[in-house]
């Protein structure tokens, strides 16, 4: 599951299908302004529902410690089976949808850490350049 | 003076105060305060563990909120910003003796019984009472989710919106 700010979820879903395709399993949760932490928790609830099948669930939000976050956490800490994981990238995505499969949860979590932060490179280093001088 | 910002925000701490407010202020306390928050072992643990920007974190009733604030030496060495839930605890912070000129209205998300003033704030009867106290005490309330928010005087947007709760 993805719950980011204002349509980003919804967006890194559609941009995952443009890369690998409709994924079945994967939802997304919009924080909407006129939201308070309660009324996203129950559209994270429902949609945990949605998408558990006994395996559990990963929630991945945007910014630790904000609302996503935060509502997330808040139903986390009452379940098993439910880990929550901030700096939500397309690479993360893109990493969890090929490999989520027959996957533990625990594993998973390492290949969106792991996929995260392999996500951020720069050309220069990549190129074996020494950056620009400002 | 060790309290620099009181808003009342019923999603708490989240991303905006943690991006933009600590920005402008250079938070070294966020308290969050209201009773019930405060009983909730759950809410109180969370809140502390997840606020990222070393600013020590602590939940407190409206009471000992206030007595921190009056009374501890730590406070005044503090830059303390207070997150009161609803505006209802901004009233009771200001009853139970915190002096503050102004009282900021953030994020008041819908709650049962309440109404719409803007996309961001959602005000129940007793809420609009609460304002219409503090405004009465000659507080200048403000609404402002981020700190580039015109910094005007709220009130007179509640009474138009809302003049059946407001009178």
């Amino acid at each position: 599951m993805i719950v980011c700010h204002g349509e980003m979820a919804e967006g890194m879903l559609d941009a995952a299908r443009m890369i690998v395709g409709k994924q079945d399993g994967i939802v997304a949760v919009n924080l909407r302004e006129e939201d308070s932490v309660e009324s996203l928790m129950d559209r994270i609830a429902a949609a945990i529902e949605e998408v558990d099948h006994g395996d559990g669930v990963l929630i991945l939000v945007d910014v630790f410690g904000a609302s996503p976050f935060n509502a997330s956490a808040r139903l986390a800490v009452q379940r098993d089976q439910i880990e929550v994981i901030s700096g939500v990238s397309l690479p993360m995505l893109l990493e969890l949808a090929v490999q989520r499969e027959g996957q533990s949860l625990t594993k998973l979590v390492e290949v969106a850490r792991e996929a995260g932060m392999s996500g951020i490179r720069t050309l220069s280093e990549t190129l074996d350049k020494k950056p620009v001088e400002q | 003076m060790p309290v620099i910002h009181v808003r009342m925000d019923n999603r708490l701490i989240h991303g905006q105060i943690l991006v933009s407010w600590n920005a402008e202020f250079r938070i070294d306390h966020i308290i969050v305060t209201n009773d019930q928050v405060a009983a909730d072992p759950l809410q109180v643990t969370l809140l502390k563990a997840v606020a990222p920007i070393g600013a020590k974190v602590s939940v407190l009733s409206i009471k000992d909120c206030v007595a921190y604030c009056n009374g501890n030496p730590e406070a005044e060495k503090e830059n303390i910003f207070i997150i009161a839930k609803y505006p209802e605890d901004g009233l009771a912070l200001v009853e139970n003796g915190l002096k503050m000129p102004v009282l900021n209205l953030g994020n008041q998300a819908f709650v049962r019984g309440s109404k719409k003033i803007s996309n961001t704030v959602y005000l129940t009867e007793s809420g609009v009472k609460a304002l219409k106290k503090l405004h009465e005490m000659g507080i200048r309330i403000t609404c402002r989710m981020m700190p580039p928010d015109p910094d005007t005087e709220y009130w007179p947007t509640i009474e138009k919106t809302l003049p059946e709760w407001a009178k």
